[in-house]
């Protein structure tokens, strides 16, 4: 439902003496995700997880290659245009606004303001206190309770493919076996492919496949076990000498 | 009395879908349109006839008073002085706001000079819109002066609003408060074309454990202008906060001069202070959820002004 072709993504940089080089970020991507799937995407930090996500959603605009969603291809479309096409998207970072309620987000999200329907999509993520919908999404919101807010208008979107970016960041041990449970659950009833960028073992274990990304290519596709060799390898540090700098070590 | 565009001007700047019920005040053109007056609360026109005063009696609850001014008749420049004499405990509503339709090109304009007097333990909720209109290319022009006098255990919460259609706006508060008092205003202006304006605030926290907050909330649209000087004088051990925050929408322009002045070793004074464009990631936020980039530039604009 999901088809990568080639993906390649660079950024400029600029070096010490003021010049500017292309550095790779995502480099030479290519998959094809079934739908109905649950997908979590690990690797190191700086690999490119987070890139390819973006990549999907028209974050950020592709270096070349194609992304065919339901056959049809969509890399020239704009976020708005993904999002009408099915996709959804939960940031890792979510965004907070000034006078914008939670009730707010998901009414633009489900696309009503009707009480029925935002009750039902509170009780369908899980979430019980009624009064919580007339938060305000600003700075005053928990790390953890603004991702719930950032899972909860993913979900509202009813997508056909969700992507989920670190979900877990800031949510309490005790919410993420839930939140594990939600996600098959959108997976099983709704059919939803689903995408969880993760390091959390609890994503890694629910995922039907199991991608391994390292210096922005997939290193590994599979299940979990077969991961699980290349993972410990990787773990290893990664810090690298910088020249004349000999002192340079590993404090993992 | 009241035709189709004094309807509009209405209840844009006061809600309201004709004559109120309660006490009420409606000028037109400089003129006096339509009043009435409460068990509670007296409206008369003061002494040399150049507005009104406005006495609430002490321990009048739930009560409110609509004064609004609607201008339509070219070349005007109306200067009004209102007084609010606001009795101990009560706890009252005041809605004001000046509606301006423009019909041609000469000029209109509005200068509401509003003093009030704040009584003892009273609580007074003061919500004043700005808005113009009009196909004309007159001048818009609305000059609101507001003094506050807060005396022991008073409260005062005001809401301040220019919506739109403003060409040039001065606005002047100026505030003093005595021992516990409270003051919290917000203010919200969009300004967008050529428009200006200057939005000037004097807070004296002149009674001890006095507490004022003022949130200002800025949109500069187009080629516009705002200008926002706010200055926190503590003389007493108080608390004082500004918030104040501009979004630049194309090629407007802000200043933003927060001051504090502490001149009370247990004076505690804040500010915050941001302009800037609005945040990628609000706007990817909202696209993502499915709104074009200028629905979700309304959005945010219109949550901010909120």
């Amino acid at each position: 439902m999901l088809e990568l072709k080639d993906l390649f993504f660079s950024v400029p940089v600029t070096d010490g003496n003021g010049g500017t080089s292309m550095r790779t970020i995502i480099n030479g991507v290519n998959f094809a995700f079934e739908k109905g799937k649950f997908y979590a995407v690990t690797g190191p930090n700086g690999s490119g997880k987070t890139t390819l996500a973006k990549l999907i959603m028209g974050i950020n605009p592709i270096t070349s290659g194609e992304i065919l969603f339901d056959g049809n291809n969509i890399t020239g479309l704009s976020i708005t245009e993904r999002a009408k096409a099915g996709i959804s998207y939960s940031f890792q970072q979510p965004a907070r606004f000034k006078g914008i309620t939670f009730r707010d987000l998901l009414a633009i999200a489900a696309g009503t303001d009707d009480e029925a329907t935002l009750l039902a999509l509170l009780r369908r993520v899980g979430i019980c206190s009624l009064s919580f919908l007339d938060q305000p999404v600003d700075t005053k919101l928990s790390g953890g309770e603004i991702k719930k807010i950032e899972l909860a208008t993913t979900i509202a979107r009813s997508p056909k493919l969700a992507i989920y970016d670190e979900p877990d960041t800031g949510i309490d041990l005790w919410t993420i076996g839930p939140m594990v449970k939600l996600l098959k659950r959108e997976r099983d009833e709704n059919h939803t492919t689903t995408v969880v960028v993760s390091h959390n073992r609890a994503f890694l274990e629910a995922a039907d496949i199991v991608l391994l990304m390292n210096q922005g290519q997939l290193a590994y596709m599979g299940q979990l076990e077969g991961a699980l060799p290349l993972l410990t390898d990787l773990s290893i540090c990664n810090y690298k000498a910088c020249g004349s700098i000999d002192d340079v070590r590993c404090f993992r | 009395m009241l035709d189709a565009l004094d309807k509009k001007l209405l209840r844009t700047v006061a809600d309201l879908e004709g004559i109120p019920k309660g006490a009420y005040n409606i000028r037109k053109n400089g003129k006096l349109l339509a009043r009435d007056v409460s068990a509670n609360i007296n409206i008369e026109t003061n002494a040399d006839g150049t507005g009104i005063i406005v006495t609430i009696k002490p321990g009048t609850v739930n009560e409110s008073v609509h004064i609004p001014v609607i201008l339509s008749q070219a070349g005007l420049y109306d200067v009004v002085y209102n007084n609010f004499i606001i009795g101990e405990g009560s706890d009252v509503t005041i809605i004001a706001g000046c509606g301006i339709h423009c019909g041609g090109l000469e000029p209109e304009g509005h200068a509401g000079i509003h003093e009030f007097q704040v009584g003892r333990k009273a609580k007074v909720t003061y919500v004043e819109k700005h808005f113009a209109t009009g196909p004309g290319r007159g001048r818009r022009t609305l000059n609101p002066t507001t003094k506050v006098f807060l005396a022991e255990g008073a409260q005062a919460e005001m809401e301040l609003t220019q919506i739109g259609g403003v060409d040039e706006a001065n606005r002047v508060n100026e505030a003093i408060l005595g021992p516990n008092s409270v003051l919290l205003i917000t203010e919200r202006v969009m300004t967008e074309g050529e428009q200006t304006a200057v939005s000037r605030n004097e807070i004296v926290l002149s009674g001890e454990n006095s507490r004022a907050n003022m949130v200002s909330r800025s949109v500069m649209k187009g080629d516009s202008k705002q200008n926002f000087y706010a200055t926190m004088d503590a003389q007493a051990k108080c608390f004082g906060h500004i918030e104040c925050d501009a979004i630049i929408i194309d090629n407007g322009t802000n200043e933003t001069i927060p001051a504090l002045k502490a001149k009370h070793p247990d004076a505690e004074l804040t500010h915050e202070a941001s302009i800037g464009k609005i945040a990628s990631d609000q706007l990817t936020k909202l696209m993502s959820l499915g709104l074009t980039y200028d629905e979700a530039v309304n959005r945010i604009i219109q949550g901010f002004l909120k």
